[in-house]
């Protein structure tokens, strides 16, 4: 595995560790490093039986990692339920500033019908077809409306995951 | 799931929402996290489709989008007076998390009225986070600084679970029984 695979591989298993744990957790780090090592360790050793079958065999050691982890630390003492993410606290006040007026600036470009939308959509989890009921649009409306907030906060990502870069060098 | 998912921005988009809400099945679930820890393109749109659905949550919404938002959120919480004691319950399947409606219905019910003895029916709550917890005691505190009592009754074997674990149990008073929950009110006069 090339270094910048093994890298974009540690952002997911982050992010599925993350799900997993809390964003609070202080090992977060330790939990990403032990998944990345036994998955490297039994690829140089293997045990890897199709490429395809790759991201099914990192995510059942990662799940093995964690209920592991959450055995030594049941042990230990009580672990509390799942922490919500704190907001982009590793970044310095001006990049933080900034991406808050871009979120907003994001959030503002949306229409009241599309943040009626959106919300019923991620937040009420309301059915394709309830929404479309309710709103009146088609199909095909939906899916604009959602590709187009998307596609901003995607832009958002990209530019706090380059800001986090930066300020790590 | 690939298939469907490449073909099906919509369903795809649905699957995240119901991901990230912890509503998906464990099968589903980690059948998405097999897909998504070996595919790119769609682990990029799971973490475009947090950030959105995060400041969804958090963002102010508009005056006639909130009136049509309080109806629903209203309609899944309804009190009644037992005495002098007035008791919350949810009419439905409720969750307290971040992203549920149900917990801001809750909080805006106690935070916006003066009663001073509350009894909150938690048996329909399958459900509760941190956030959930914290509003719970915001709620507690409220009551309390308002020279109220607030109680809890009845919550299932997981909320109990995580109140008995975060040690809120023995802040907050809660019961099994609403006859014995009503009863211990009048000891306080």
């Amino acid at each position: 595995m090339a270094d910048l695979q093994i890298e974009k591989f540690g952002q997911k298993l982050r992010f599925r560790v993350c799900y997993e744990v809390g964003f609070a957790c202080p090992d977060i780090d330790d939990l990403v490093q032990e998944t990345l090592r036994r998955f490297l360790e039994a690829t140089r050793a293997d045990k890897l039986r199709s490429e395809e079958a790759a991201a099914a065999f990192a995510n059942g050691i990662c799940r093995n990692v964690i209920s592991e982890y959450r055995r030594r630390l049941y042990r230990d003492a009580p672990m509390p339920e799942v922490i919500p993410e704190p907001s982009a606290r590793s970044l310095p006040e001006t990049e933080q500033f900034e991406l808050r007026q871009a979120l907003d600036e994001a959030m503002k470009q949306l229409s009241p019908r599309d943040r009626l939308v959106l919300r019923a959509f991620y937040l009420e989890e309301q059915s394709t077809e309830e929404i479309l009921e309710r709103t009146g649009l088609t199909l095909e409306n939906l899916r604009v409306v959602l590709c187009r907030a998307k596609e901003r906060f995607r832009q958002i990502y990209s530019r706090s995951v380059q800001y986090r870069a930066a300020s790590n060098h | 799931m690939e298939k469907t998912f490449h073909t099906d921005p919509v369903a795809r988009e649905h699957t995240f929402a119901r991901y990230l809400a912890r509503t998906l099945s464990t099968s589903a679930a980690e059948q998405l996290e097999n897909h998504y820890l070996g595919c790119d393109e769609c682990f990029e749109e799971l973490r475009a489709t947090k950030l959105l659905i995060r400041e969804l949550g958090g963002m102010p919404v508009d005056s006639a989008v909130e009136r049509t938002l309080e109806n629903v959120m209203e309609s899944a919480l309804e009190s009644a007076l037992a005495g002098d004691v007035t008791v919350i319950r949810f009419t439905g399947s409720a969750q307290l998390t971040c992203s549920s409606s149900d917990l801001s219905a809750l909080v805006r019910m106690v935070d916006t009225r003066g009663d001073t003895k509350v009894l909150i029916d938690l048996q329909k709550v399958s459900r509760i986070d941190s956030t959930g917890l914290g509003m719970l005691m915001r709620c507690y505190t409220h009551a309390v600084r308002n020279a109220g009592v607030l109680k809890l009754l009845q919550p299932t074997p997981q909320v109990k679970r995580v109140l008995s674990l975060t040690k809120i149990d023995s802040i907050v008073p809660t019961f099994e029984d609403e006859t014995a929950a009503l009863l211990s009110f009048r000891d306080l006069g």
